[in-house]
């Protein structure tokens, strides 16, 4: 199920390597992950639930939802879709036995830095590239293995401002910055740990403390720094329906992290739930990876996202359904089909509307919701803002939260778009750094102009959401003294 | 918001809870008033272990009868409780903390409970993971009765029976002040309105010294933070608690299988913060992993905090106040007040129906602090 030819992807398969599963041999990649290479050849079962033992396959791909933990190399319990694979690994579905690896041993490594940047998307690495042209030191963590954040799997042109590189790929933009925060890391500036994961804020006064740790080479890091901004990005939504954890469905971000950065077809006949951006932008590329896509369902009663994508699929013969849902995935070990059916007025099901769809995917591009959990450690000042995606925290215009020296950038701030999330980015980085250096009149000026620039972004019909969101969370802001 | 109750339980914890059903069956009402969600004090934290290994002769009665009403507490109150009786297994260390052992062996033997001394060999036959000389013991105490309970099914299925049977319980509540005339109790004010009643239990876990100085009496009580981990999960493969009162240590697995356990954190902290360590967490894990080197590769999947309600001897302070008619303490649990809630919450109804208690428990009154007539529980860990 690999993808051979594309339209604009190019896949590097240089090293071909094996790897053991469950006592067969495997074909993979160099540079694929464990999952992805599992995928490849046909195995979608990687786990089971622990109590009612229902098999449970990929899902998110990006290391948030366990349910592809394998057991690799003897060590339980590996997040195989983060996991690169390597020749000779030995993988077993089974999770749960002790680990018989030898613990290679620990390091602990203590860092102090002027600001650190969590989470390399859009907004980290901006933010990361803003603070490290004004000489203080830029920390930049991120546990995926690469740099980009979602943009990485974006194969579409930009919407959005023409500014803002409106009309270059996604994966063109990721490419661009990370070209310029590596410059700054060969400077000097900034210091980049990929594949480390931030797990928890320690305190803070003066300075803040959080602890981090790189897995594979089993370092535990204690980093001290005077600003923490933190750019996580969101969580991929789930859906309460029955089957929703059979293997075969799928969250929009998992399936275009396999088709896009993998080059590995998650299926042959593709379910899209949701006709917003994501659904709509995510069935295009199902399409050119060569996939069928049989329609789209969306449980509001008009599209989401912009028509220019939803004509694109018309064109491509994929119907929308509008005030339609999924009501059931079926199947055994794996999604054999789906029953769609329509929605009322009350949301509520409609009799005998039921319609069965065969396919071998489901995936779900039913929204997304700011990861902001460390920040919420930290105390700083949260509430619910439903156009924001859920819980935020609040922040002024300069992006800092009440607590201070803490920033926000980004998804992590409220739902919006990558555009947004590197201008929200340059703010934050801007403003953590004035706060060390002092601001002069050309910070202020520079300042003036990302926010205005960022209003502009946000003026069109389109920002109408972020605008209401951004509104209520400054509003609050404002009352709170940030 | 009702005006007027026979009894008010500040606290929603499982002591709060437990005792107003006790009430219930003896047909008095009982209002809880709880400033959060139930259990969403020490209770909802806790390791919820339950040990009748002490060395003091309250504590370990206080625990054996306990674990009798455990043990049919799913069928008397319909709804699981998540009890597993898997052992507490207790390290000894060396020749001094074999004669206390011995010591405590004896006196819990005399109250009739199964507990033996296990040599160092003998260990893994409980407990595969140990390693033996990472640990440093020379034996153990094993009690095959000890065990665990859910604490946020315990609480809720006391809760609900309690109920059932009459009682209310006001959640989002907060106890704001006591009303007294000097001499008795009159009314409980919340921010919801003014409870009239004759009879105030302060069930506020690590909060209790406040409550109590509302009724203008000084409890000695002070709050300790205490952080706790869990692990991701893996096969089952021991039933018993561990611990170490060296150590400080104590863990277990649970029925799907996480390690969960605690251990003074390096820097001890008093007084109301909740914020969790990187100091503790590497403690933590570094003793674990001493004690059970097997688990170096499993992840910790959270860590928070909680409090215990400390008291100069360890031991609860229960009963009536003297001078204070109606304002009775149900606080000062040190770290094991979960374990012991089932046989409190028996005895305070009895006391509260003036019915002769079924175990004694004048010693454990306000009014040995004073007079300093006290022995301090030597068998805490965490
Ligand atoms: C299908 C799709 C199409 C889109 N199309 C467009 C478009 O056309 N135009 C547009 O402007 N936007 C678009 N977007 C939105 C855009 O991709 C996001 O808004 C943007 O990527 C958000 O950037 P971010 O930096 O906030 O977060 P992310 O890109 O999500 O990056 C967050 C990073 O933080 C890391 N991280 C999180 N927690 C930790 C931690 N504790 N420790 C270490 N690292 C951590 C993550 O690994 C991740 O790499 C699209 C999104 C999708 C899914
Ligand atoms: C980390 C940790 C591990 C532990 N391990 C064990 C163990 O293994 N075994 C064991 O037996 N015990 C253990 N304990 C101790 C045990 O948790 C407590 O002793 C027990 O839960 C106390 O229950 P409680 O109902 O008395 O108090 P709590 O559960 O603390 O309940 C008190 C309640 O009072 C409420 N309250 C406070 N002020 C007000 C107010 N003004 N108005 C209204 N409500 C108010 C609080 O919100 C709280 O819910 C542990 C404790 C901790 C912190
Ligand atoms: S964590 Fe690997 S698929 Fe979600």
């Amino acid at each position: 199920m690999r993808i051979d030819i594309h339209p604009i992807l190019q896949f590097d398969r240089e090293r071909e390597i094996s790897f053991l599963y469950n006592g067969n041999k495997i074909k993979a990649f160099e540079g694929e992950t464990i999952a992805s290479a599992l995928h490849a050849a046909g195995i979608k079962v990687l786990s089971h639930s622990i109590k009612l033992n229902r098999p449970r396959g990929f899902f998110c791909g990006i290391g948030k939802c366990s349910s592809c933990l394998m057991r690799v190399n003897g060590v339980p319990n590996v997040r195989t879709c983060i996991t690169p694979v390597e020749d000779g690994m030995v993988v077993e579905s089974d999770v749960q036995q002790l680990p018989s690896a030898e613990f290679p041993g620990s390091n602990k490594e203590d860092i102090s830095v002027d600001i650190l940047v969590v989470g390399a998307g859009p907004a980290g690495i901006s933010a990361a590239i803003e603070a490290g042209k004004r000489g203080v030191s830029v920390l930049l963590v991120d546990e995926n293995p690469m740099l980009g954040g979602q943009l990485i799997k974006q194969t579409h042109k930009f919407f959005g401002s023409r500014k803002e590189r409106a009309g270059t790929r996604g994966i063109k933009i990721a490419e661009e910055l990370e070209e310029q925060v590596r410059e700054l890391e060969k400077n000097g500036k900034v210091k980049i740990l990929p594949g480390t994961s931030v797990f928890g804020y320690y305190g803070g006064g003066s300075s803040h403390m959080l602890g981090a740790a790189n897995k594979m080479s089993n370092v535990m890091y204690h980093i001290n720094a005077k600003k923490v901004i933190f750019a996580c990005g969101a969580q991929e939504n789930m859906l309460s329906f029955p089957g929703n954890d059979l293997p075969g469905v799928y969250g929009a971000g998992g399936v275009q992290t396999l088709m896009n950065v993998y080059g590995i077809k998650p299926g042959k006949r593709v379910l899209m739930i949701g006709a917003g951006n994501v659904g709509l932008i995510v069935s295009y590329q199902l399409l050119q990876a060569g996939v069928e896509v049989d329609r789209v369902v969306e449980a509001m009663p008009r599209i989401g996202g912009y028509s220019v994508h939803a004509a694109k699929l018309r064109r491509n013969g994929v119907p929308i359904y509008t005030s339609h849902s999924v009501k059931e995935v079926y199947g055994k070990d794996r999604v054999e089909g789906a029953i769609v059916a329509k929605l009322d007025e009350n949301w509520n099901f409609v009799e005998g509307s039921e319609e069965d769809v065969k396919c071998d995917t489901v995936c779900l591009a039913v929204g997304l919701t700011p990861s902001a959990r460390l920040l919420f450690q930290a105390g700083v000042k949260r509430d619910y803002i439903p156009e924001a995606g859920g819980y935020v925290a609040i922040h002024n215009m300069e992006m800092e939260t009440s607590v201070k020296g803490i920033y926000v950038a980004g998804d992590s701030s409220g739902i919006e778009e990558a555009s947004t999330a590197m201008l929200e980015g340059k703010i934050a980085g801007l403003s953590a750094s004035i706060s060390l250096t002092g601001r002069d009149s050309s910070t202020t000026a520079k300042m003036e102009e990302y926010i205005k620039t960022l209003e502009e972004m946000r003026r069109g019909p389109f920002g109408s959401k972020a605008r209401e969101a951004k509104r209520k969370i400054l509003e609050e802001a404002s009352n709170e003294g940030i | 918001m009702i005006e007027k109750a026979d009894v008010v339980i500040v606290g929603g914890g499982v002591n709060g809870c437990a005792l107003a059903y006790e009430l219930s069956l003896k047909g008095i009402k009982a209002v809880v008033v709880e400033r959060k969600h139930l259990a969403s004090g020490a209770t909802g934290r806790c390791g919820a272990g339950i040990r009748q290994q002490w060395s003091s002769r309250e504590n370990a009665a206080l625990a054996i009868e306990s674990v009798r009403i455990f043990e049919r507490l799913e069928e008397e109150l319909g709804s699981s409780i998540g009890l597993r009786q898997g052992g507490y297994l207790i390290a000894i260390h060396d020749e001094k903390d074999m004669e206390q052992a011995e010591k405590n062996v004896e006196m819990q033997r005399s109250l009739g409970l199964d507990v033996s001394i296990l040599e160092a060999d003998e260990i893994n036959d409980i407990v595969p993971i140990l390693d033996i000389e990472g640990m440093k013991a020379i034996g153990a105490t094993f009690c095959p009765t000890d065990g665990h309970a859910d604490p946020f099914k315990t609480t809720y299925a006391y809760a609900n029976a309690a109920m059932r049977n009459g009682a209310e319980i006001y959640r989002f509540t907060e106890v704001q002040d006591i009303v007294t005339d000097g001499e008795e109790i009159k009314a409980v004010r919340t921010n919801r309105g003014t409870i009239k009643t004759g009879v105030v239990v302060n069930a506020a876990g690590a909060w209790s010294k406040k409550i109590a100085e509302m009724a203008g009496i000084e409890l000695p009580n002070v709050p300790y933070k205490k952080e706790i981990i869990v692990t991701e999960r893996m096969t089952r493969i021991f039933d018993a608690m561990v611990i170490s009162f060296r150590d400080g240590i104590y863990f277990s697995q649970q029925d799907e299988g996480q390690i969960l356990g605690g251990i003074p954190p390096p820097e001890t902290v008093t007084g109301y913060k909740t914020e969790p360590t990187l100091s503790f967490l590497e403690h933590m894990s570094s003793t674990l992993t001493r004690y059970a080197p097997v688990l170096k590769h499993i992840n910790v999947l959270r860590q928070w905090t909680g409090f215990y309600d400390v008291t100069p001897d360890a031991l609860p302070i229960l009963g009536e106040v003297k001078g204070l008619k109606g304002f009775i303490q149900c606080n000062g649990f040190s770290g094991h007040g979960f374990m012991l809630s089932p046989m409190v919450a028996k005895l305070l109804a009895q006391l509260i129906a003036g019915e002769k208690t079924s175990l004694p428990i004048g010693r454990l009154n306000l009014e040995r602090f004073e007079k300093m007539d006290f022995e301090k529980e030597k068998s805490v860990v965490g």
